[in-house]
């Protein structure tokens, strides 16, 4: 995978553990203090959150309880309580860093807020390392907070494997920081090396959707596989049917599809990569096939396609998703879809043999080919089936 | 900075770090198609086993694999030039920090993906500074026609590699993120009869060690280039500082792209395409916009893909002579494992040979100390130190009397009416850790002492607080002040050697064994293990890693196999001569110790 966001409240602990700043935020509404306010979030990684009225500020602890029950009525989960902060508007500032090739780039601004992005008034600076430079001194003179915050928060973007970090607003009161709102993208291939600070667990997506039957059978297969599987329903009774290998030639065949005029009828995006075993293919494909069968389009087409791999075996991923197919064939065959099939790599001739073989017998061929035929073919020839 | 001119002439060696079965046959099989006379792979770094065995043409040869880059021979080290990192995400960083470090590396390729992007950036700041090229994170590799495969590149299916035209230096340069477009295209090249001057893979993630502008300016450096194939994603904005280069006339030979992604307008959300680069949050980010970029800096960019094929089919042509691949392909298509893999000898074609020398020359010109000695080396010896060394200990311990376990099993078989085999089968099977087998274990100490660099009393203190004997060490008759005479004469051997760090060792030890009971002495056992340690590392250049191997496989106690064997044909001989009958043991020398 690759940069996800993080929970706010699994970001904001491991933030203030580092700083050695106490903090008291929880997702639970039990246990607080009458005598306090507090401010009520979601914490789903949603960007404006505020007008989306998914923010309560200044509520007492009897008001947060409905409240809280009024964000589960309409899907949301993970919610983050804090106690609230009084402050003047001028004194929030804003303040991101994001890791980038030459270290870390940080935007900057000593106003901050919800409009931030709208003011135009970010300062950016490079620093290279995690060291107070003339940079990280500019930033100070800004902001009002000390070099030592900004360089520790670089450091903590290392030790955690940050990618993205961005505070607004950074509320600065004298001698105190307080980080109110904080949004954090993790680089999920830093996981190892984390010792369980983060994990899948506190992964965010920014929406809440009712995931498919399918999607959550391909995520769980994700976690439990050295192979890469990526399954998006784009129209649950779309015609088109992508069953794709290889991460680049996936969007080129997806690319064609929508170069077509066909984009509105593609009911998927789904990719392997990565050589996945013969098993691994066919949970993919089981699901990837029982998502096509809900579909209520009356022509329906499954383009199994992917450039010439390096190392997936052709033949040994072809056998899972033959395995799959047969098992409906009989009620695939009855809906008339066919099948069409572009591929190449190690064993090509033997996978694709096997596969013809099969498409026939079963009553499903469209088409099968190999590298001989340019990679998009497969696509143009697909698509006369749904027309 | 690869210098692609410079790989194409040079006579390279690659280290492939962790072990990927197919993607190494398929370097090999590279190098085989190509004509070199050897493999390009030097090692493989893995743990387990010692060697690897992978087809050259159709016969086996045998990769030696070594457990960690600070265990490759000396020689090695020097002059390991590239190397192909196969492991895992997450041992990519410290394995490719240390290959970084050999003084010869000019650079290589990392294949695995997960690398956390902090890693990838510390090795691309190192890669800087040492002035070291590396492709990868999730880089299928490097690929020059004729000259070099460095990873999965180009396919690891030998027919594959014949089919996409690899072994014919052309003048188009192939360049993509991602590994199944780079071979898609090389195929595409390949069907356009047109072939690659070079291609390389950046690898997926969001920061490449070698970036698009770094391949774009060797390209224009390479004489061989004369046209370049681009394939980028949405995501990331390197194409930008290619446009810049195109409109800034840095590069100049012709250039045709495709950036894929504009099915991301579809989605909901900006998705995450397989690579981990393949987002686009901005509209920067979009493939249509960076489409339109390198296009108004004069790069010819594809609409769509049937385009991209027909922009590659204009690009220069070049004439070409081809080779035809029939015989090796029937060749590579009849390969057959072999149940065993032998170094010892050979038959073939009615020629006997010993470690590749014919049998009877080898006799003639030999000692029989000199083939034991070779044979069980598996390398014929060079110096005579070595081999009256061996003549002499052959001798030594061709027998010892009756009483010794060995023998007397020996004579209890025989007289029991058993065939000779048999006798002297229940001989050797009574050699162990108590009779016989003592100057392994003997060797084994000395090397540890001496390799530990221990002091003797440390060494000797250790023994005594696991409460056991000291193999080498100890006799039951002589003393300090009644020396064995066997074990001056042995130590004879070692009288002319330099450094003698394993007999000086072995002495210093007894020094203080004697101090403690006169008959601690050093026996026989110790003395042969201590001298041949030491005539092996000075007078046949053994490393001190190589003594080890000669201990884990147990040759210190060859020669005392070998040699009393002698002893138990002889003694069997002699039984049945003196014809004894049955060998009973009489009640009075049994004792009955049942618990009361």
């Amino acid at each position: 995978m690759a940069r996800v966001k993080l929970s706010e409240l699994t970001a904001k602990k491991l933030l203030h553990n580092y700083l050695e700043i106490p903090y008291a935020g929880t997702d639970s509404p039990n246990s607080l203090d009458p005598s306090k306010k507090y401010v009520v979030k979601v914490d789903e990684g949603i960007k404006k959150r505020m007008k989306q009225g998914l923010v309560a500020v200044n509520v007492s602890v009897d008001e947060i309880s409905p409240f809280v029950q009024q964000l589960h009525n309409k899907g949301y989960t993970n919610i983050i309580i804090e106690e609230f902060v009084p402050h003047e508007n001028s004194q929030e500032k804003y303040l991101a860093i994001e890791r980038v090739r030459e270290g870390f780039k940080i935007f900057y601004s000593d106003t901050g807020g919800i409009e931030i992005e709208e003011s135009g008034n970010i300062h950016e600076e490079i620093v290279h390392a995690e060291n107070e430079t003339e940079e990280t001194a500019k930033i100070e003179q800004v902001l009002g907070v000390p070099q030592l915050f900004i360089s520790q928060i670089m450091g903590v973007m290392n030790t955690y494997h940050f990618s993205f970090l961005e505070i607004n607003p950074l509320v600065v009161q004298d001698q105190n920081v307080y980080i109110l709102d904080l949004a954090v993208e993790v680089d999920t291939a830093g996981s190892f090396f984390v010792d369980n600070a983060w994990g899948p667990q506190d992964y965010r997506y920014g929406h809440i959707k009712d995931k498919t039957e399918e999607e959550n059978n391909i995520e769980d297969l994700v976690s439990k596989s050295q192979a890469s599987f990526k399954f998006v329903p784009l129209n649950m009774n779309g015609s088109i049917f992508l069953l794709l290998s290889g991460g680049g030639a996936s969007i080129v065949i997806a690319d064609e599809v929508a170069n077509l005029g066909k984009g509105d009828t593609l009911a998927n995006y789904g990719e392997y990569s990565g050589n996945p075993n013969e098993e691994e293919t066919y949970i993919y494909t089981k699901n990837l096939l029982s998502y096509m069968q809900k579909s209520t389009s009356e022509k329906k087409v499954l383009i199994i396609a992917g450039g010439v791999a390096n190392f997936t075996d052709v033949k040994k991923t072809f056998l899972g998703v033959i395995r799959a197919i047969e098992e409906i064939s009989d009620s695939m065959k009855q809906s008339e879809v066919k099948v069409y099939v572009r591929r190449g790599g190690p064993n090509q001739v033997e996978g694709l043999a096997l596969m013809k073989e099969f498409l026939e017998k079963k009553g499903l061929y469209g088409q099968v080919s190999g590298p001989d035929i340019v990679l998009t073919e497969i696509v143009r020839e697909a698509i006369k089936h749904v027309e | 900075m690869v210098n692609i001119q410079e790989l194409r002439t040079m006579d390279y060696k690659i280290v492939v770090i962790g072990s990927h079965h197919a993607i190494i046959q398929s370097i090999i099989d590279f190098d085989y198609l190509t004509g070199k006379l050897q493999p390009s792979i030097s090692a493989i770094i893995a743990g387990g086993r010692k060697f690897e065995r992978y087809f050259w043409g159709n016969e086996e040869v045998m990769i030696p694999v070594f457990p960690s880059l600070g265990k490759l021979p000396a020689d090695l080290q020097q002059t390991v030039t590239l190397f192909a990192n196969v492991s895992s995400g997450r041992r990519v960083l410290a394995y490719t920090q240390e290959v970084l470090q050999l003084p010869s590396i000019l650079g290589g390729v990392v294949f695995a993906e997960d690398v956390p992007e902090e890693h990838a950036l510390s090795l691309y700041r190192k890669a800087e500074s040492l002035h070291k090229f590396i492709l990868g994170p999730a880089s299928v590799g490097l690929l020059i026609p004729t000259s070099l495969k460095l990873g999965a590149i180009g396919g690891v299916d030998y027919r594959q590699l014949i089919d996409s035209h690899l072994f014919t230096e052309g003048n188009i340069a192939v360049f993509s993120a991602s590994g199944g477009m780079t071979n898609e295209i090389i195929r595409i090249v390949a069907l356009q009869n047109k072939r690659l001057s070079f291609a390389l893979a950046f690898g997926g993630d969001r920061f490449p060690i070698l970036q698009p502008k770094d391949a774009f300016r060797i390209a224009q450096q390479d004489p061989s280039t004369e046209g370049i194939v681009y394939f980028g994603e949405l995501g990331g904005t390197d194409e930008y500082a290619l446009a810049d280069m195109i409109k800034s006339g840095e590069v100049t030979k012709p250039v045709v792209a495709y950036i894929a992604g504009a099915i991301s307008d579809y989605f909901e959300e900006p998705p995450q395409f397989g690579h981990a680069k393949a987002m686009a949050k901005n509209k920067d980010e979009s493939a249509k916009i960076k489409a339109q970029t390198l296009r108004e800096a004069g790069a010819q960019v594809a609409e769509s893909f049937d385009e991209f094929v027909k922009l590659i089919a204009s690009l220069p042509e070049k004439s070409l002579t081809e080779k035809e691949y029939t015989t090796q392909i029937k060749e590579l298509s009849q390969r057959h494992h072999a149940l065993i893999a032998t170094s010892v000898s050979a038959d073939k074609n009615g020629v006997a040979t010993l470690l590749g020398e014919n049998l009877l020359t080898f006799a003639q010109n030999s000692s029989f100390a000199a083939i034991v000695s070779s044979m069980f080396l598996g390398k014929k010896i060079k110096s005579t130190e070595l081999e009256s060394c061996i003549d002499f200990i052959l001798r030594l311990l061709v027998d010892h009397g009756p009483y010794v376990s060995g023998a007397v099993n020996t004579i209890v078989t025989a007289r029991a009416g058993r065939d000779l085999p048999s006798a002297l089968a229940s001989g050797l099977l009574t050699i162990g850790p108590r009779f016989g087998g003592a100057i392994n274990q003997a060797a084994s100490n000395w090397l540890t002492g001496v390799t530990k660099e221990m002091r003797s009393v440390d060494f000797v203190e250790d023994f005594a607080k696991k409460r056991t004997y000291i193999a080498g060490i100890g006799h039951k008759k002589y003393r300090v002040d009644m020396p064995d005479p066997r074990v001056t004469e042995i130590l004879a051997f070692v009288d002319n050697l330099e450094k003698k760090r394993f007999t000086t060792f072995a002495r210093s030890t007894e020094q203080l064994t004697v101090h403690k009971k006169g008959n601690l002495i050093l026996n026989v056992d110790g003395a042969i293990a201590c001298v041949l340690l030491d005539i092996l590392s000075e007078k046949e250049d053994y490393s001190d890693d190589q003594l080890q191997e000669l201990v884990d496989i147990e040759f210190f106690n060859t020669l005392f196999v070998l040699s009393r064997s002698v002893g138990f044909i002889a003694h069997y001989l002699d039984q049945k001569r003196l014809d004894e009958g049955l060998f009973r043991l009489p009640d009075t020398l049994v004792a009955d110790v049942r618990r009361k």
